[in-house]
């Protein structure tokens, strides 16, 4: 059973190192569309498993527990359709010559080697080794964002190497002072580093060295998350990366920020209780969503906004798990999962309004729903979702969250609230301008493969967000009992 | 001192060596010498490394210590060294903070790290109690280095010294993590400067300059 662990992991590093030597376009889109099936496949196996109650490790390195198969089922899914859209959004401009086969080839390399290290990065035990295939991911999304090679792109790609450099060196020193406390316990070695060991020893560690190592994660990875203040890089790194990288960055490797941010929060919630983790969690979230529902009012560009939209969610998620309680912490994962999906669907789309019209003015693009239909349609409908309107699931979670906070302190939940009407009237002022109405603008040329593939890569993603919003899967279920249990708040369905 | 081991007292003094080049490159404006006082801090981490070893009889450190001797003290210096000579800029001639408030604002870094640090101190091994705090020292004049420097050679160096200072806390304070950690650590430290090569190169060709200051385009 653990091959298909192996293989939902290696898959995307083997296709990456044949991307790099293969010197056919249609081969390589062919590989490209095959490691998406390959993903999906894998990562069912490996989610049904752990769903009916068996967690599996290989040896001491890999081991999955509900939380990283809940990951692996948003970065195989989400990751999988990024790889479609991937296709068709750097096919076109392969066509236009604005690049060549081999920086196409290039650039899956470099696509596959981050989706590799972002579910590496989940999937492992070793908080230390965590921390190693993040920094590695870190270094992919670098390359990626600064891949066009225009003076903003290098720009945003400095900004992005730096920030996040230094965010990866505090999470290391957290890593190092978790060791420090652990080895106490545990003894010098492997096991001292391990999540597994970790939890198990939790109520034994130092609390004041746990408390500066929680701290310094926090914020090293909070800066991956793009948790205010250490958000600078996300908007110019999200408008300046090709598109397809745009929605990895937005829906996965924030969540992947967040997940190894969360790692160890549940270790700091098991030893000290919420009381201490919490309110700071909760104060990072309250501050993303108050800088970015004013930022997203003032913008110009549609990336950027979409960009300020995700520092914004990615804040409702930490105010979910800071006021924590089983509500709390289901509707942060719940928050997490779906906007993984929404953000996604929104850049895949806003991609699609970008080849057709050829630039990123909100002002200056309208009718979309006429010059192209399906980015119209599946940007209007991220734009409902991201405003948390049904049947997006994060109608959902912003309930769960919005009442469980009430329980807290109902001062929260009226500032909480009200940060999302302005984030609400931002996407709605915005976005459908952009889709409804006419245009006087000249429509670029688009092949049909572009627009096969796009329409592929939205319409899935469309169906799952739409299914996810009304219903929520045995399998889920199953996986959201144990992941809660991990923060000691405990959910049950009936 | 509490103990007056020799041992621990070696230890201490090479890591508060560390912590005297950390100074000089913050009171320092050529670029070429703060990336040969950067080797020569990484000497100093990697002496200090072959001292625990020595003193604690575990092997795995003294591996650790020759890769930063060869990639910290020799790779990446020439690395840096070459990009400076292809830029052609030898100064950092504009600061964002002058020198000896830079110093000051350092004193005060190193006073927090002291006192951020007294409450786990205890938890240390006794040979090597004090090198957490000088390496929460050495992290912070690093992320000060980033901050107050404009040249990308000097963020750049600045990003090294906070490596150095982990590298020294995890060392001197937990005996240094697992081997095959240290070396996935390496590896990444190494794959980054590579990536910073390769940025300020095309910064370089795109901008005319590696001044950070002139990366403005893009500001809310």
């Amino acid at each position: 059973m653990s091959v298909a662990l192996l293989i939902l992991i290696f898959t995307p590093l083997m296709a990456g190192l044949l991307s790099l030597v293969m010197r056919n376009q249609r081969a390589l889109e062919r590989l490209q569309c095959l490691l998406a099936v390959v993903l999906w496949g894998a990562m069912t196996l490996v989610v049904s498993r752990v769903a009916s109650g068996s967690y599996f490790s290989t040896g001491f390195l890999l081991r999955v527990d509900p939380l990283s198969a809940f990951m692996d089922l948003m970065l195989a899914f989400v990751g999988g359709t990024g790889l479609l859209y991937a296709v068709g959004y750097m096919g076109e401009k392969l066509i236009r010559g604005e690049m060549t086969l081999k920086h196409y080839g290039r650039f899956f390399f470099f696509f596959n080697f981050f989706l590799f290290a972002m579910l590496l990065t989940v999937n492992l035990d070793n908080i230390a080794l965590m921390w190693i295939s993040l920094e590695s991911s870190t270094l992919a999304a670098a390359l990626l964002v600064g891949f066009e090679r225009t003076k903003s792109a290098l720009e945003a790609g400095w900004k992005y190497v730096i920030l996040s450099f230094i965010g990866i060196a505090l999470s290391l020193f957290g890593t190092v002072l978790m060791y420090y406390a652990s080895e106490r316990v545990l003894g010098i070695g492997m096991e001292a580093l391990s999540l597994e060991a970790l939890y198990r020893v939790a109520s034994l560690l130092n609390p004041a060295a746990l408390k500066l190592a929680f701290i310094f994660a926090l914020i090293g990875y909070g800066t991956k998350a793009g948790v205010v203040p250490m958000h600078t890089w996300l908007p110019d790194a999200h408008a300046e990366a090709p598109t397809p990288v745009s929605a990895i960055l937005s829906g996965l490797m924030l969540n992947v920020g967040l997940y190894a941010l969360l790692r160890f929060k549940s270790i700091t919630d098991q030893a000290l209780g919420e009381s201490f983790a919490g309110p700071l969690v909760l104060g990072f979230g309250f501050l993303s969503l108050t800088v970015a529902a004013f930022f997203m009012l003032i913008q110009k560009d549609y990336k950027r906004l979409l960009a300020y939209s995700s520092i914004e969610h990615v804040g409702i998620a930490m105010i979910g798990f800071g006021v924590g309680g089983p509500l709390g912490v289901f509707g942060g994962f719940f928050h997490m999962i779906h906007h993984a999906l929404v953000k996604s669907t929104a850049f895949y789309a806003a991609g699609g309004v970008l080849l057709r019209s050829g630039h990123k003015g909100i002002e200056r693009v309208t009718g979309m729903l006429k010059r192209f239909p399906i980015a119209g349609i599946g940007l209007f409908l991220a734009a409902i979702g991201l405003a948390g309107m049904p049947p997006a699931g994060l109608f959902v979670s912003e309930l769960l969250i919005a009442t469980s906070s009430y329980r807290g302190n109902p001062v929260l939940t009226y500032l909480f609230l009200s940060l999302l009407i302005l984030t609400f009237g931002a996407l709605m002022y915005h976005i459908p301008r952009m889709v409804l109405g006419n245009t006087t603008e000249k429509d670029m040329p688009m092949s049909d493969r572009t627009r096969y593939f796009m329409t592929a890569a939205i319409l899935i993603n469309l169906a799952a967000m739409v299914y996810g919003g009304f219903y929520l899967p045995r399998f889920l279920q199953a996986l959201t009992v144990p992941m809660t249990g991990i923060f000691g708040a405990r959910i049950e369905f009936r | 001192m509490a103990h007056s081991d020799i041992g621990s007292q070696l230890v201490n003094i090479c890591s508060m060596l560390l912590l005297v080049t950390t100074f000089a490159i913050v009171s320092q404006r050529r670029l070429s010498a703060c990336v040969d006082l950067f080797a020569l801090q990484s000497v100093f981490l990697a002496v200090t490394a072959a001292l625990v070893a020595f003193l604690t009889g575990i092997h795995h450190i003294y591996v650790a210590a020759l890769l930063t001797i060869v990639i910290k003290a020799i790779i990446i210096p020439l690395i840096l060294k070459r990009v400076i000579e292809r830029l052609n800029v030898t100064r950092e001639l504009v600061l964002n903070i002058n020198i000896p408030a830079s110093l000051l604002i350092c004193g005060g870094l190193v006073i927090l790290a002291l006192s951020v640090t007294q409450p786990i101190k205890e938890l240390g091994f006794l040979l090597t109690k004090d090198s957490l705090a000088i390496s929460l020292a050495i992290i912070l004049i690093g992320f000060f280095t980033m901050i107050s420097r404009r040249k990308a050679v000097t963020q750049v160096v600045g990003f090294l010294v906070v490596e150095n200072g982990i590298f020294l806390g995890a060392t001197a304070a937990a005996y240094g993590m697992p081997l095959i950690v240290e070396l996935g650590v390496f590896f990444d430290v190494l794959v980054a400067a590579l990536i910073i090569g390769i940025f300020t190169h095309r910064l370089q060709d795109t901008f005319d300059s590696v001044d950070v200051s002139k990366l403005t385009g893009m500001k809310e």
